[in-house]
């Protein structure tokens, strides 16, 4: 799989559009402010994996994408276990961060993500005039490598690099940071590239 | 050897206690559907490898056993879940019993995650480390 500067470009910008209003949500929800990194597009080989993530013990909320495009594309929040907890005691009013994740956590975190996905969906179709949905999400929290795997599992039958698009949320305030994972299969990746193309192109 | 963070994956280790030596592949799905360019990614055409090396190296097949390790499913409810570790477990039993290689440990399916350390050269030793911290030899 080989993408070209211009590509690379478009995607990042898509994934900037995407990622700044999910990031805007999240702020919202916790009521002060957070920044994002500038979006990075890598294609990793799948044996390459643990060079993204290791086995520190994550929250990791995925999606299916669907909608006006091809099948086969997940999109993930990631949430490191003690910024995951901080994140859900801020959210629910509590102050002990020296405990396990519990279903509360979990219900919280998954309502979370939700909210945070339908917005970077929702603002990419905008941008691409088409309209995606997330599937219904699921929730685990484990092992961050076993967990990425699983998902990559899903999409990588027939190819042996997958494209990662990352960005990376920081809530000072709160000590709370996140990265967002988007995740297509091929066909899905060049819908997404033919459909930035016409929108960059103006022909949309 | 070390296999980090299994999911879905499933590590496949052969070993022959004897001689002290063992080879171990990290297999992400059940079958290859015919693609040939990274064997190691399948249980269909990782096993056969794992057995060639160790009889180059100058094992008998007779000799050999087989350690399982992972194959969890990570995401319960989700929709687009195809099982694939037990499709992958269910894949290396099969081809392994197609060989006559005797399993002589597992710990295979679940919902947790598992890294997976492998000692060859005490008799083939493997040990599971979990999320929670927990570690069993198997």
């Amino acid at each position: 799989m080989k993408l070209n500067e211009h590509q690379l470009d478009a995607l990042r910008e898509l994934g900037n559009i995407g990622a700044s209003h999910a990031a805007a949500s999240l702020s919202m929800m916790l009521g002060s402010a957070v920044d994002m990194t500038v979006p990075e597009v890598e294609i990793v080989d799948i044996a390459g994996l643990t060079r993204v993530v290791r086995d520190e013990i994550s929250a990791f909320v995925i999606f299916e994408i669907q909608g006006e495009i091809a099948p086969g594309g997940y999109l993930g929040l990631f949430i490191p276990k003690t910024s995951a907890i901080r994140l859900t005691n801020t959210m629910l009013g509590m102050t002990d961060t020296d405990r396990e994740i519990n279903e509360m956590d979990e219900s919280a975190l998954l309502e979370v993500g939700n909210i945070m996905m339908s917005q970077f969906l929702d603002a990419t179709a905008t941008l691409l005039n088409i309209v995606m949905l997330p599937s219904p999400p699921d929730v685990a929290i484990d092992m961050a490598h076993a967990m990425l795997q699983s998902v990559i599992a899903e999409i990588s039958g027939d190819i042996n690099s997958v494209i990662l698009f990352s960005t990376e949320l920081v809530c000072q305030e709160h000590e709370v940071t996140g990265s967002i994972l988007l995740m297509p299969r091929p066909p899905m990746l060049t819908d997404l590239l033919t459909l930035l193309d016409k929108v960059m192109n103006g022909s949309a | 050897m070390t296999s980090i963070g299994l999911g879905s994956c499933v590590a496949v280790m052969i070993f022959d206690k004897k001689r002290g030596i063992g080879t171990m592949a990290h297999v992400m799905l059940p079958d290859n559907g015919g693609k040939c360019d990274r064997p190691g990614k399948y249980a269909n055409t990782a096993i056969p490898i794992l057995i060639t090396e160790l009889i180059q190296a100058g094992c008998t097949k007779r000799s050999l056993e087989a350690k399982i390790a992972g194959g969890a499913s990570m995401f319960k409810s989700f929709r687009g879940n195809l099982n694939i570790g037990d499709r992958n477990v269910e894949a290396l039993k099969k081809i392994l019993e197609k060989h006559s290689i005797p399993i002589v440990g597992e710990d295979v399916g679940g919902t947790s995650g598992r890294s997976v350390y492998y000692f060859p050269l005490e008799k083939g030793r493997a040990s599971v480390k979990r999320a929670d911290g927990t570690c069993t030899d198997f």
